[in-house]
């Protein structure tokens, strides 16, 4: 073969390369056995569980699924980025009701591929905010439920004679008991989308909520200034929560208490199994759940990890039913048992609830109240940026740059403008 | 001379009719490749990303023209104007302190005193960390309950300093992150720039008993000014880049007191999924720094034209 590379050759080249670049993911496409998803991960065994998912169903539908993991902060970021290119990289994706509202024009609804009476099988909570409320199409599916109970340190409370707070004076009085040499009675973050959590759950306790009956801003009650006053005094003039906690997204959250430095927290489902395992726990045997605290209200959030189909899928039939796969009874028993997460379907969980024996059948009785009793903030159009407000409002209270009133009346009166503009009322 | 035989070469009719020479076709020709891939991931996204400023771009489905309507709303938005004030103060105090210090350890590391070797050896390794690195670690000296700093003031008995969950102790300690990492950078360009002066001046001077200082304000710093100019520019472009160490130290945090512009974009991008808003904070921020470039180079250049006329 000649060495010399001419120019025709070179262009010929140059355009095979390019058409084969380009002709590529319709190929890919056209088959419609293979589909590809993007999946949440999370901790050394995520790979396993869905591996043996991907090959369970495979084996089941013949259909094979090509997957990538991400942890749930950058899988959010991916899904955004290609969502806003209308890409049909993916098929399926993993998703949250944290942040659907943004997507409820890039999922394609999945209303028509369940029955009415598989729907009623999952939390309706779950459903309800899965949903956008001016279609009512379902945005994705609900996997496992996230909500909250208190992880408190059995071992000193009983040294102490203490018991676990139940309502907002308790939660002072036993932190004020247990904080001192470098302890701390109870860790809350401060931070980003967990402050909010937290800010959320204090105001439904406190009776208030986040919009009226217009939609319109409200969490700049009473209530809310109440709530958010409370938050910053646990940590500012109680001083029962780490000073650092003002920078405190989950993980740091979390690691305080597995750590054995502080002796209370709010920690979601997946915190059992962490606290359990030796490898992640300092705390091993030495600590037990209690009901999330309740002030007029016992209510927190209650939501979910969820299963969407992008709606630039050309393989919607084969995604949707890997979708189905991922939340029958046998794939969130599975989850169950590897991760503790807590099922999205009602029936599922009542047997695993049925099932448990000990401490477990306690923390899961106290899941499933808190997810009966359970909230989230609207999925109102422009909500979204609306989170971002409330995240440097929260944070500039509870570092002490501003009142809380003065923050949740600023923030109030920004959000009414930020919805306003992105449809909210029309 | 070699171009001769192609010029040379016969043409067709429809070769004559291009403007451009047989050679420079022939070179366009194997650098498009290059310039499409160019063109594919560069021009492109910035182009788009400029023209979808002027557009409602969330997600929502649609979206519509509203011309200037995203960067209105930022200019007089109150989260901007922090990010921005934010922005300013951190560029100005970091580039200071930066350009000062890296000149002076400059100076120190070019004499010929012991150790310095070993000196400039060490200066190569906060350059070459990764800013997330640098991030990660700052976060954990600064932590007040477990941080190396607060641990060293609690030994000399002085109070705990709140450094990332105080406004302005967060926004001192991302300053001081960011010192950390690239004053050494500043220390080698001017090392560079200091060894290689003519040293004629220098020893002219000093055989008319002109004091080191005397020397240094009035010969040395003169001599490089090119180099100091390479060095602000440098820093410039670089303050208004700056990410990482900040999002992993507070997260433009608490309560937006570290919110550089690229922080409050990225918020805006991917948690209020707000693209239209972002590309416009981007473009500000853009505008800003060309805008300071211009302004750094532009007067002393009208200054020099005034005189010559």
């Amino acid at each position: 073969m000649s060495g010399n590379l001419s120019r025709r050759k070179f262009l010929a080249a140059s355009a095979a390369v390019t058409a084969g670049s380009l002709a590529a993911p319709w190929v890919a496409r056209a088959d419609a056995k293979e589909i590809t998803a993007l999946l949440i991960t999370g901790g050394p065994l995520y790979p396993k569980y869905w591996e043996k998912i991907v090959q369970d169903f495979t084996a089941k539908t013949g259909i094979k699924v090509r997957y990538d993991l991400l942890e749930f902060t950058p899988l959010t970021a991916k899904v955004v980025t290609l969502s806003a290119a209308r890409s049909s990289q993916y098929d399926v994706y993993s998703t949250h009701t944290a942040q659907i509202d943004s997507y409820f024009n890039h999922f394609a609804p999945l209303n028509s591929y369940f029955s009415d009476a598989e729907l009623a099988d999952f939390y309706p909570v779950a459903v309800k905010y899965l949903r956008d409320p001016k279609t009512g199409n379902l945005a994705a599916i609900p996997r496992n439920m996230d909500a909250r109970v208190q992880y408190y340190r059995s071992d000193i409370y009983q040294e102490k004679g203490l018991k676990p707070a139940e309502t907002w004076e308790e939660l002072v009085d036993v932190g004020l008991k247990l904080t001192g040499n470098g302890h701390y009675g109870l860790v809350v973050p401060g931070q980003g989308d967990p402050a909010q959590r937290t800010f959320s759950d204090l105001l439904w306790q406190a009776g208030g909520d986040w919009v009226d009956q217009a939609n319109k801003p409200a969490f700049n009650s009473e209530a809310g200034i109440k709530a958010l006053t409370f938050y910053r005094d646990l940590i500012q003039k109680h001083k029962i929560v780490p000073p650092d906690a003002v920078g405190y997204q989950w993980n740091e959250n979390s690691t305080e208490f597995s750590s054995g430095t502080v002796y209370a927290t709010f920690d979601w489902p997946g915190a059992f199994a962490t606290l359990s395992n030796p490898e992640t726990s300092r705390v091993v045997g030495k600590w037990s759940t209690a009901p999330y605290v309740r002030d007029k209200a016992a209510i927190s959030c209650a939501i979910s990890h969820a299963m969407a189909l992008n709606g630039q899928s050309g393989r919607k039939e084969a995604a949707v039913e890997f979708i189905k796969y991922t939340v029958s009874t046998d794939a969130q028993r599975l989850q169950f048992d590897q991760f503790t997460n807590f099922p999205s379907s009602q029936s599922l969980a009542k047997e695993v609830i049925a099932a448990a024996k000990g401490p477990q059948a306690t923390w899961l009785q106290q899941l499933e109240t808190t997810i009966a009793n359970g909230k989230e903030w609207p999925k109102l159009a422009g909500f979204s940026k609306v989170c971002t407000l409330m995240f440097s409002a929260i944070e500039q209270a509870l570092s002490d740059q501003a009142s809380p009133a003065d923050s949740l009346n600023q923030a109030a009166k920004e959000a009414e403008e930020t919805m306003r503009r992105a449809g909210a009322y029309d | 001379m070699s171009m001769a035989p192609i010029a040379q070469a016969p043409v067709t009719g429809r070769r004559r009719r291009s403007p451009l020479p047989y050679t420079w076709q022939r070179g366009y020709l194997l650098a498009s490749p290059a310039l499409l891939v160019m063109l594919a991931i560069l021009i492109y996204p910035l182009g788009y990303s400029f023209i979808m400023s002027f557009f409602r771009w969330d997600l929502s489905g649609s979206a519509p023209f509203i011309g200037t309507g995203n960067y209105t709303d930022e200019l007089l938005g109150r989260q901007f104007n922090q990010a921005l004030r934010n922005q300013t103060i951190f560029s100005v105090v970091s580039i200071t302190i930066e350009v000062v210090a890296g000149m002076a350890i400059a100076v120190l590391v070019n004499g010929k005193l012991r150790g310095m070797r070993l000196a400039r050896t060490l200066l190569l390794v906060p350059p070459m960390i990764a800013p997330a690195v640098v991030g990660l670690n700052f976060r954990w000296l600064f932590n007040t309950q477990y941080g190396l700093v607060d641990a060293l003031l609690r030994i000399f008995n002085l109070p705990d300093i709140p450094w990332l969950t105080h406004p302005a102790w967060a926004l001192i300690s991302v300053i001081v992150a960011d010192v950390w990492q690239n004053t050494p950078l500043m220390v080698l360009l001017f090392l560079a720039g200091l060894q290689s002066l003519p040293q004629e001046p220098l020893e002219a001077a000093t055989v008319d008993g002109a004091t080191p200082w005397q020397r240094f304000w009035h010969i040395v710093l003169p001599l490089m000014r090119p180099v100091i100019m390479i060095a602000l520019m440098l820093r410039i472009i670089d303050t208004f880049r700056t990410f990482d160490v900040v999002w992993l130290m507070t997260q433009g945090g608490p309560g937006g007191a570290t919110n550089l512009l690229t922080v409050y974009s990225y918020l805006l991008a991917f948690q209020a999924v707000d693209f239209g808003h972002a590309a416009a904070v981007s473009y500000i921020a853009l505008g800003m720094s060309l805008f300071v470039l211009g302004l750094l180079y532009g007067v002393p250049w009208l200054i020099a034209k005034r005189r010559a006329i």
